[in-house]
């Protein structure tokens, strides 16, 4: 049995190494990875780092595309959170004890969880530009769904890997396993939840600016236009912008982890 | 003769704690064998014996935990096997333990109002945690223990002897009418440990409660406790008033010769 599973587990090692050899072979290497005008393109967009474009009415657009970006990032969050949090817990099992309840509870909101997850937020974002139009409404329902995917995945891990000592003192006290969950699960997870939770919000601020290059405004908006004119000064001023928006949201995050920390 | 008024008794039920042929074997191994006694209310008990005595193993039973091979478990009357609610059980056990077992990103107060869940709804709990809830109940369960002041500090940033203070404010909050504790001070230092068992010990006679404590240290069981139960390899060797015990039962108990697990 042991000896299977070894041989089985060679097996798969030996696909997946012989998978990325072929998939090297396929890349076309001699044709070039680079056009004949990029090395110089590549240059001037090197150079052009040094020499951000900060003229105020840069600047003034670069706030305002920051604020588009932060607000979809933040609305997009909180309906991750929304699908995220109710998901999360019923996929971790912890609040069903019947075998039958407990695997029909588990498996629907996994599956719910996997399908939300697996499609990308760029993807979604066509659909949704597809059905509603080039509206906000596409931008934060492309961001939250695929978001609040992987929030519930990783908040039923967590929820499922709290210390049990303290969770069985509280069913002792006579605690039911939804009590245990609000005085025991998510105090302990939270701290783990949080710093996830910001992560993802990082994550969230970056694909914000990627959807808007889907049309809907904001930081990507901005840096593709630069782009299209050739004005790679400009471009990265924007770009600026948005390394500072996910510092800021690191800072953040650090300074409510320090609190949170026992 | 007056007894001290308790903030928290609930009952003046006879609570006696009655076992009958409880036995419970872990594959091969009996770690209890067939035991029938009886703890009347008020009494204070203390199980001593060897690791892998069943000392735990008792506790776990009594604290309806772990489910007996055989026999039933009479708490006041009641059979335990037949309480179905957590609420029922809560209000007849409630356990201290050696690892204290607090959440340690709750704050003091809220791990001693935990002890309340059982009577509260579901969503008067969750209210709770924003807007504590029976607060002065809590506070004056915390001043009993001597932390009243660290009602507001996670339990997470407590020293061990104030989680366990804590832990047994919980348990005065909770009201069962019998108190159960697995080794309550083993890690605890030996001044502390002395401390906490003194005032684990006086709240139980206080309010007559009923107190069944595993315990590591002989010198702490005689100190305290009325009544103590040697176990040896899952069988009572002696169950006597404190001062019948004598050292030679004691060395007897605790001797390695012929002890399970040992060679």
């Amino acid at each position: 049995m042991k000896a299977r599973l070894l041989e089985s587990r060679r097996l798969l090692t030996l696909i997946l190494v012989g998978a990325f050899l072929w998939s090297l072979l396929n890349v076309n290497w001699a044709e070039g990875l680079v056009h004949p005008g990029g090395l110089e393109a590549l240059g001037q967009i090197a150079l052009a780092l040094f020499q951000p474009r900060l003229s105020p009415d840069i600047l003034a657009a670069g706030a305002q595309a920051s604020w588009t970006t932060v607000a979809y990032a933040v609305t997009g969050m909180t309906l991750a959170l929304a699908i995220g949090l109710p998901l999360g817990v019923v996929a971790s099992g912890v609040l069903t004890r019947v075998g039958w309840v407990r695997r029909l509870n588990v498996g629907s909101a996994r599956f719910v969880l996997a399908f939300f997850r697996s499609i990308h937020e760029l993807v979604w974002a066509w659909l949704f530009v597809a059905a509603v139009g080039l509206s906000p409404v596409a931008a934060v329902l492309a961001l939250g769904i695929p978001y609040g995917g992987v929030l519930g995945r990783i908040y039923s891990e967590l929820l499922q890997d709290v210390p049990e000592g303290p969770l069985r003192a509280l069913r002792g006290a006579g605690a039911s396993e939804w009590r245990v969950l609000w005085y025991g699960r998510l105090p302990m997870a939270l701290p783990d939840m949080l710093s996830y939770t910001f992560y993802r919000f990082e994550c969230g601020i970056r694909s914000a600016a990627i959807l808007s290059f889907v049309g809907l405004g904001g930081l990507g908006y901005q840096i593709q236009i630069s782009l299209a004119d050739l004005n790679y000064g400009r471009m990265w001023t924007f770009v600026l912008f948005l390394i500072l928006l996910v510092l800021l949201v690191g800072g953040w995050s650090g300074i409510v982890r320090r609190r949170l920390v026992v | 003769m007056l007894r001290a008024p308790s903030v928290l008794s609930r009952t003046n039920l006879s609570t006696d704690v009655v076992l009958d042929g409880l036995s419970k074997r872990y594959d091969a191994l009996e770690a209890l064998a067939p035991l029938s006694l009886r703890v009347e209310q008020g009494e204070t008990v203390a199980l001593l014996g060897p690791s892998g005595s069943g000392k735990t193993t008792l506790l776990l039973l009594l604290s309806g935990q772990m489910e007996p091979d055989t026999g039933r478990i009479v708490l006041s009357g009641r059979d335990m096997a037949r309480m179905r609610s957590g609420r029922e059980r809560a209000r007849l056990v409630g356990m201290v333990h050696q690892q204290f077992d607090l959440v340690p990103q709750l704050s003091a107060l809220h791990n001693v109002l935990a002890g309340r869940l059982a009577e509260w709804s579901l969503w008067a709990s969750m209210v709770s945690l924003v807007w504590p809830r029976d607060h002065d109940m809590a506070v004056a369960a915390l001043a009993r223990m001597g932390v009243a002041d660290r009602a507001d500090v996670r339990a997470g940033r407590l020293s061990g002897g104030e989680q366990q203070r804590v832990a047994i404010a919980r348990l005065l909050v909770q009201d069962p009418a019998v108190i159960l504790a697995d080794e309550p001070v083993a890690s605890l230092d030996p001044a502390r440990a002395g401390e906490v068992l003194a005032l684990l010990v006086s709240v139980a006679r206080q309010s007559n409660k009923t107190l069944v404590a595993s315990m590591h240290s002989v010198e702490l069981a005689r100190e305290h406790f009325a009544r103590l139960i040697g176990l040896r390899n899952g069988e009572v060797q002696f169950d006597l008033p404190n001062p019948q015990v004598t050292e030679s039962m004691l060395h007897a108990l605790y001797d390695l010769r012929g002890l399970r697990g040992e060679s």
